[in-house]
């Protein structure tokens, strides 16, 4: 995964707050940071288990998760049980 | 040719174990997540509609999937276990301080707001993305990712309002990080001297 630089980083949100040159080098240092903590986990290679379900799946066809969880509610709403009406992770302020 | 369903699926792996541990805090339910969110996917596979946005449904299948655990355990894992091998690089001892504390701090920001955060800094996703691939409207999105940021710089650099250091009491680690920042601007001004020049 390439570093690239922060362009996403994010920005004050109050035009009263002046954007300081400390919160670039925080920026570059955090990101620098994250992709240290993130980036081996990323580059891991992939369990055979998990590969090989897909490629079962594959060759199978569809239909092939009799055993799977049931499905969670997609990105077009669904429901499975009370999670539908997109929850929020606990936590959150 | 198209990729096909399971092509993509294969693909997006690499970033849903990115999620899963962003979520989780812990690699071994990370491990879980991301295979319980596959099973879920090809259970579900009927129901994506090919041309859409792939790496948005499977990010959101994964997300519900996590907030379906933490129901059913409200009680998570530990927290301990930020990736080992982040520590195994050659940085410099006071640099993999540094490292950890921000793996400590990371761990006590709320789930959201450090999912976010990895998904735009990690993966690059805009906010608009963000907010697509979680559910959520982008002003919210941007809140988390700025919320996020604002904690972790409080925390590591200590930078209250009356001059307190940060909370985490690491105080070789904060002197790293803030070494590390200020490393960081020279870095920058140099680079704006250059590109004035």
């Amino acid at each position: 995964m390439k570093h690239e630089p922060m362009t996403q980083q994010p920005r004050r949100t109050d035009p009263k707050t002046p954007r300081k040159k400390g919160d670039a080098a925080f920026d570059l240092w955090l990101q620098r940071g994250l992709h240290k903590l993130f980036d081996d986990v990323a580059r891991e290679p992939i369990p055979d288990e998990l590969l090989r379900l897909i490629e079962d799946d594959r060759e199978g066809g569809s239909g092939q998760g009799a055993d799977a969880p049931g499905p969670e509610p997609g990105p077009g709403g669904g429901s499975s049980g009370s999670s539908g009406g997109g929850p929020r992770p606990t936590g959150g302020r | 040719m198209k990729p096909t369903f399971h092509d993509q699926l294969i693909a997006i792996l690499p970033k849903l174990r990115v999620q899963a541990l962003a979520l989780t805090r812990n690699r071994a339910a990370a491990e879980d997540l991301v295979q319980d969110s596959v099973c879920n996917a090809l259970s579900a596979q009927t129901s994506f509609i090919p041309g859409t946005n792939f790496p948005a449904w499977m990010h959101r299948i994964l997300r519900n999937r996590f907030i379906s655990n933490l129901r059913k355990q409200r009680d998570t894992a530990d927290i301990e276990d930020v990736p080992a091998s982040a520590f195994a690089c050659e940085a410099p001892h006071e640099d993999r301080l540094a490292l950890k504390e921000l793996g400590t701090a990371m761990d006590r920001l709320p789930a959201d707001q450090r999912e976010a955060l990895v998904m735009v800094v990690v993966h690059g996703l805009s906010y608009e993305a963000l907010a697509e691939q979680t559910g959520c409207a982008v002003g919210t999105a941007k809140s988390r990712v700025f919320r996020a940021r604002r904690q972790l710089e409080a925390w590591l650099l200590g930078e209250h309002n009356d001059g307190r250091v940060g909370r985490l009491g690491n105080q070789t680690a904060v002197r790293a990080a803030r070494d590390l920042v200020a490393r960081a601007r020279l870095a920058a001004a140099d680079n704006a001297v250059t590109s004035d020049s």
